[in-house]
This record gives structure tokens, C-alpha cells and sequence, in this order.
């Protein structure tokens, strides 16, 4: 019998399903005689939910990867650039509470860890202002890039912010149309097993059988594969990330020459926190809450209290969509020859945008490792269910970690999140480690870890974090070596903030002219 | 501040420009854009590279005059110091104009800047733009036909270019020179032409490239960075000298 992995089944479409095909297909020539053959079973009839409309800056590699022109995917995906999140009221909730995690690492970060040094000058400058530029140009809603910068170039590090249900449509056609992906529309009734536990096909109304030697599982919360078939359970983070409810709506621009922020902003309330993304033709509006805390009722009025600000002419006419969320993941993503992707993986929160980013992380890992054959399979499907399990355990770490550092007390809700019970083991003592040094490279070792040390630094020190200075002096803290990044990243900003346009007006000139790819 | 004019044989019966070259002109810019036509002409003097159009960042054909801003290198008090002037040079002070009447397409009509230090003040000095029992002098039927060749230049340009970046044929080029006073330049936002993937081209592109008469152009663009070295002599005259 012919073990080896020639056909890649993945069922449910989506932006999980599409962007999974892409990265598979392209690197193993789908569309060649000699490549694999990548098939995408996707259901007429369910509508997906289009997770997160913000990316990280992975996606940059991702999209170039698969062959997509950047410009054509600004203009087809309603898409706009994104350098980092605005954290407003996570602290202590007041009026002028706010710091932000830029994209840009802290100047000199490879050989200097600048906390220490930023932290004599705290009173008079923020974190991330002190190490990094990018604050300031979000601020002034500037673009990371000039039109004259090449496709998928960056003069500062940026992620997007997209329209999901149209990405989705975009990679569906370059899938289809370049890379070779085959794409059935059907229901699958059945999940059909081998004697060995293997999935062998899944039926569908129409198209019969459809067979495949691996299978990703790209359903959705429905997990029809990883959850309903092989019954792998499914473990919920609630008790450490609250949130289990969103509210969504779209809002649109007072006019069409309106700022696009160039940044998330996430605003923290009683019982969640709102995000704010900023699309070229519309903000993407959403609360995002514990309803143990608070009731839906009080949840829109909270949502449409911040849409009030901006917009009161229309705040209250929006439609709000509620989308029910299950803050966990599941014990393992790849068991047999089944993998999960998406949200049939798991799905934790909006905050930081980590859904998109782990489809990425799943699909390249997937793509990278394929098994040529099944008799190795499982080892590289243990390989994936612990580096994924890593992953995961550091995502809810870092999620929490923006809860556990308020100051807020004016609702349980915050006050619960600083419970010791709630808070996992590991970023307890990273907590504790980090009251007498500031995180760098030794903290966290994988060499692709999901999020740097740098983002925690953003966060802790964002958030007023204190870390105690040594009592004894190290020869590598030098404090010339640190005056010089500082005075560095200050020449940069001046720079910068003159010679960038807004990011309206790149993304007015890209829908115009388009990006040159060198 | 320029003040374009359409130009009118009754208005400007009169007229006189100063076709000569010269720095009081103030025509300074290091750089000018060549179109296909003089390609030619120009690569036996001056290094033709691309670059990008700071307002819509398409790729641009141009002359190199000098290597810092404002400085142009062929520029002497007593004239332009090379055999061949690029067309956009030449058309001074006339430039095209569109009119937009009922017709759907914009109709180019010639234009002039009379603001310009090339309009002679004297009825003596300079060359007549139209003759004095009417019609067009010889010196102004020249600068019609700069100014047809530079229209038409625009579309062939583009295509010639689009052409290029199609097969990836285009490339950033860094330019990095120390001058003979120590001191150092260096261009980062300037293009050429990616010779590593024009060797590499299978025999039908470049067949087809042939075809349309871009061959010849893609080899005048290579060899014209040669003159690359009479530019830094220049420069280097110029630094000694100061």
C-alpha cells in the first residue's frame, strides 16, 4: 500500500481555510503535475465568522509567500495599515490613561535592554515613546511607508487591518485561480474512518466521496472533524481570560477623506473593552466582554456610548451583531491524520489579534513539515500538538498578563482579573522574576516565539509596571551605549513624522497608482 | 512662480527666447527625464536611470546632470558643456498645455512660461518664435517637434517601462563614490537595469523584446552608465576647485 501523502483535504472555507490552502498549495506546487493536490470542501450554506480584522506584521511574509501582489490585496480586501494598538483606560480607566504597543522593536534592542535606563526618565517621558518612534507617528495617523517604498517594504514594521468576508473571497481566487486549489461547495453529511482511526473521506450532498491522506479541519467553532468526529475535548481558558461575548458593528466614516487610524484602539470598560480598527471604507466597532460581569443590555450601552463620541448622529441606528465566544483550545490540534486550524483549534479573545497570527503559525508549520508519508505522521503531529500547546500557554500568559497589571478597582470585573486564582503559574513567577529584571531575549528561548519580550515590555512598562533597579553595577549596562538609542530614536521621529504621509492618503494613492513590487 | 500662457500668434507676434544655456537661468536640476526617442543621443552623455515619481511612484526614465541636489554639472557660464541637450531641456520655455473643449479628449496646444529668464526683453536678441509676415520660424518649428516627440514620449516611456518591470528587468541600483576631497556620496533611490535577469531571459522574450525595438534601448541604458565616470570627474573638478 502507498503510504505517501499526495492529496490535502481541508474542509470549511473561511479566511482559516483559504489562507491555509494558499500557504500549502504554494510551496508544494499544487498547480503542477508534480506538486501536491490541495482540495477545499466549503459549505454553501454556512456563513463563516470572519475572525479578526487585524493581522500581525507575519502577514506581510505570508501574503508574499503565496505570490499576492500587496497592492492588489489593499485594494480588494479593504485593507489599511496597522503599526501597533492604543491601550486607553486599562490602567486606571481615566480620561488621559493610554500607552501603546508599537510593531517596532525598542531601538538597540539586540544589544541593549533600555528598561532600566528609560526608568530614571519615567516621569517625564512613556515607555514606548522613550525606545520607539511608532507611538508618535500612530498619534498622528501617519502610514508606516511611503508610495515610493516597495510592495510589502516597510520604513516602519506594520501588520493590516482587513475586511475578513472580503480576504476570505480575495485568497478563495488566487487559490483557485493561480495556485491550483481545487475548491468543492458542498455539505459534508459524513466523516468516514479508516481501521486504524485515519479519516478516509468525508461525504458530501453532491459531490460523493471526497477522499484525502491528510485532512485540516478548518469548520470552524463547529469543529466538525477535531471536535465532532475524533471527540478531542476541548479545554476552556475562562476561568483565566474572561470575555465570552462580543458585540460587533460597522461604523461608517463622517466623510470619505475621514483619518484611518494607524492603529488598534482598544478601550478598556466595566466588564471588557471595545475595539476600534480602521478600514478604508468603515471602523469595525466591537465590545468584547465578560457576561458574568455585565449583561448584554449594559454591554450595547456601553458600545454605543463609545460609538457616541465619534459619531452621535448615528450611534444609536447601528445594527450590533453578538457573536458568542469560548475562550479555550483544544487538548491536542493534529491527532490521526487530521489537523485543526482556526477556530476549530481554539479561539481566546480579539485582544492582540493572535487568531489570524496562529492560522498562519498552523498553515506555515503544517506546510513546512508535511509529512511525505504516513508512516511519519505522528511525529511530526507530536511535534506540531507541543510546539502549539507552547504557543498557546504563552498567548493566554500574555493576553492576561493586560488585565493583571490595572490599577482599575471600580468594577469586579477588573478586580477579579487581579486574583491570584485566575492568573497562571508561569506568569506568576515571570511576575515575580520581573520586579527585580526587566524582561529581554532570555525570557522567552523558542526561536519563533509568538510574541517577544519586547511586547511585554511594551505592556508592563506601558501599564506602569516597577522594576527594581540592581543594588550592584554590571559591567554590559551602559549607560553611554543607552544615551545614544535614546537620542537615536528621537533623531528617528523627528524624521519620520516629516517625511510620511497619513495613512489615508498612502492608501488613496495605492488604490490609485498602486505599489511598485521593487 | 511660472506663468503658463497659451501661446497665440497675435499675443506673441512678438515673442523672443533666449535659447542659449546658461546658470542664470537657473535651470539647476540635477536630473532630467529622457524619453525613448533620444535615448541614443543621451546615452553617449549622460547616465540614464530610473526612478520613482515621488507623487505617484511610477518608474521614470532620466538623465543624471549632476550628483547633489540643485547642482547640475554640465552647467557653464558659457553653455551647456555636452554635444546632446535631452529634449525637456531643449523645449525651454514652451511646454504642452491641454485644452479642454467640447471634444472628449483634452487637445495638447502649445504653452510658454513668461515668467521665465528665457524671454528676451529686447526685439533684437534671442530667436523669433514666429516670423514677421507670420508664421512659424524654423527655431520654433524645431521646438514643435521637441514638444510632439516629448508627448508621444510620455506613452512610449510608459509601456517601454511597464514592459521591463514585466520580466522583472528592473533593479535598485546603490551609487557610491569617494570624491577626491574624502568626502562621500551615496544614491539609494535610483534603478537600472537588472542585467543578471536580462542574460536569463529565454530566447523568445528577448525576441520579442527585439521586436518592439527594446533590445537596442536596454543595452543604451547599460552602457550609458560608462558616463557615469565623466560626472564624477566633473564633481571632483568642482570639489578640488572650491
Amino acid at each position: 500500500m502507498d503510504n505517501s501523502i499526495r492529496i490535502i483535504t481541508i474542509v470549511g472555507g473561511g479566511t482559516a481555510g483559504w489562507l491555509t490552502a494558499g500557504v500549502i498549495a504554494a510551496e508544494h506546487l499544487a498547480n503542477s503535475e508534480q506538486g501536491i493536490e490541495v482540495r477545499l470542501v466549503e459549505s454553501p450554506d454556512v456563513n463563516p465568522v470572519g475572525v479578526g480584522e487585524g493581522t500581525w506584521p507575519t502577514m506581510r511574509g505570508t501574503l508574499k509567500k503565496m505570490g499576492i501582489s500587496e497592492t492588489d490585496f489593499i485594494r480588494e480586501c479593504d485593507a489599511s495599515f496597522k503599526q501597533g494598538a492604543k491601550f486607553a483606560k486599562w490602567v486606571t480607566g481615566a480620561d488621559n490613561d493610554a500607552y501603546y504597543h508599537p510593531l517596532v522593536l525598542p531601538q538597540g534592542y539586540e544589544e541593549i535592554n533600555l528598561v532600566p535606563f528609560w526608568q530614571q526618565h519615567a516621569d517625564k517621558v512613556s515607555f514606548a515613546d522613550a525606545v520607539s518612534f511608532q507611538g508618535y507617528l500612530c498619534e498622528q495617523g501617519l502610514a508606516p511607508k511611503q508610495n515610493t517604498t516597495p510592495e510589502y517594504a516597510h520604513v516602519a514594521n506594520y501588520a493590516y487591518h482587513l475586511d475578513a468576508g472580503k480576504f476570505a473571497l480575495f485568497l478563495q481566487k488566487h487559490c483557485t485561480q493561480t495556485l491550483g486549489v481545487k475548491h468543492i461547495l458542498d455539505h459534508v453529511t459524513q466523516v468516514n474512518a479508516k481501521d486504524n482511526g485515519d479519516i478516509a473521506s468525508v461525504s458530501t450532498k453532491n459531490n460523493g466521496e471526497i477522499t484525502g491522506d491528510l485532512f485540516i479541519d478548518c469548520t470552524g467553532f463547529n469543529a466538525l472533524l477535531i471536535g465532532q468526529h475524533y471527540q478531542v475535548p476541548f479545554i476552556c481558558k475562562k476561568h483565566i481570560l474572561f470575555n465570552d461575548t462580543a458585540l460587533a458593528c460597522h461604523v461608517p466614516y463622517a466623510s470619505d477623506d475621514s483619518p484611518i487610524a494607524s492603529h488598534t484602539i482598544s478601550t478598556g470598560q466595566s466588564a471588557g473593552w471595545i475595539w476600534d480598527i480602521g478600514l478604508p471604507s468603515r471602523r469595525g466597532v466591537g465590545h468584547v466582554y465578560s457576561s458574568a460581569h455585565i449583561t448584554e443590555q449594559q454591554a450595547e450601552a456601553e458600545l454605543r456610548d463609545y460609538i457616541r463620541s465619534s459619531r452621535a448622529d448615528i450611534a444609536d441606528d447601528l445594527v450590533i451583531r453578538k457573536i458568542d465566544i469560548k475562550p479555550g483550545h483544544r487538548a491536542l490540534f493534529w491527532q490521526n491524520n487530521c489537523v485543526a486550524v482556526g477556530l476549530s483549534a481554539g479561539f481566546l479573545e480579539p485582544l492582540e489579534a493572535s487568531a489570524l497570527v496562529l492560522v498562519e503559525l498552523s498553515a506555515q508549520m503544517i506546510s513546512e513539515q508535511l509529512p511525505a508519508s504516513r508512516e511519519v505522521m505522528d511525529i511530526v503531529a507530536k511535534r506540531f500538538n507541543e510546539k502549539f500547546l507552547y504557543r498557546w500557554e504563552r498567548i493566554i500568559d500574555f493576553l492576561k498578563l493586560h488585565y493583571v497589571l490595572t490599577k482599575r478597582s471600580d468594577s469586579d470585573y477588573w478586580i477579579d482579573n487581579c486574583k491570584a486564582e485566575s492568573i497562571p503559574q508561569a506568569l506568576q513567577s515571570l511576575l515575580t522574576l520581573w520586579r527585580y529584571e526587566a524582561p529581554w531575549h532570555h525570557d522567552f528561548t523558542q526561536i519563533d516565539e509568538v510574541f517577544p519580550s519586547a511586547s511585554y515590555q511594551y505592556v508592563l512598562y506601558g501599564m506602569g509596571f516597577e522594576t527594581q533597579q540592581r543594588p550592584t553595577k554590571r559591567r554590559s549596562q551602559n549607560t553611554q551605549l543607552a544615551e545614544l538609542n535614546f537620542r537615536k530614536n528621537s533623531e528617528l521621529t523627528q524624521k519620520l513624522l516629516s517625511g510620511l504621509p497619513s495613512n489615508r492618503v498612502l492608501i488613496n494613492k495605492i488604490r490609485q497608482y498602486g505599489l511598485q513590487k521593487i | 512662480m511660472p506663468n503658463h500662457q497659451q501661446l497665440d500668434n497675435v499675443r506673441h507676434k512678438d515673442l523672443r527666447i533666449l535659447a542659449h544655456h546658461q546658470p542664470s537661468f537657473g535651470e539647476n536640476a540635477s536630473y532630467g527625464h529622457v524619453y525613448l526617442s533620444e535615448f541614443r543621443y543621451v546615452q553617449g552623455e549622460y547616465p540614464i536611470l530610473f526612478r520613482k515619481n515621488a507623487e505617484t511612484a511610477q518608474f521614470e526614465a532620466i538623465a543624471l546632470f549632476g550628483l547633489a541636489a540643485e547642482e547640475n554639472l554640465f552647467m557653464e557660464e558659457n553653455g551647456w558643456n555636452a554635444c546632446y541637450v535631452p529634449l525637456t531641456v531643449q523645449r525651454r520655455p514652451f511646454l504642452i498645455g491641454f485644452q479642454h473643449d467640447n471634444q472628449a479628449e483634452p487637445k495638447p496646444v502649445v504653452h510658454v512660461d513668461m515668467d521665465s529668464p528665457r524671454i528676451s526683453k529686447s526685439d533684437t536678441e534671442g530667436e523669433a518664435v514666429f516670423l514677421p509676415q507670420g508664421g512659424q520660424s524654423p527655431y520654433f518649428q524645431h521646438i514643435n517637434s521637441v514638444l510632439s516627440r516629448i508627448h508621444m514620449g510620455h506613452i512610449e516611456n510608459k509601456i517601454f517601462i511597464d514592459t521591463l518591470l514585466q520580466h522583472d528587468l528592473i533593479e535598485s541600483v546603490a551609487i557610491k563614490m569617494e570624491l577626491h576631497d574624502g568626502s562621500k556620496l551615496e544614491f539609494n533611490n535610483l534603478y537600472t537595469i537588472n542585467e543578471e535577469k536580462l542574460n536569463g531571459l529565454p530566447a523568445e522574450t528577448l525576441h520579442d523584446l527585439h521586436k518592439q525595438g527594446y533590445v537596442n534601448l536596454i543595452y543604451m541604458v547599460i552602457a550609458s552608465m560608462a558616463t557615469l565616470s565623466r560626472l564624477i570627474d566633473l564633481k571632483n573638478k568642482k570639489v578640488i576647485g572650491s
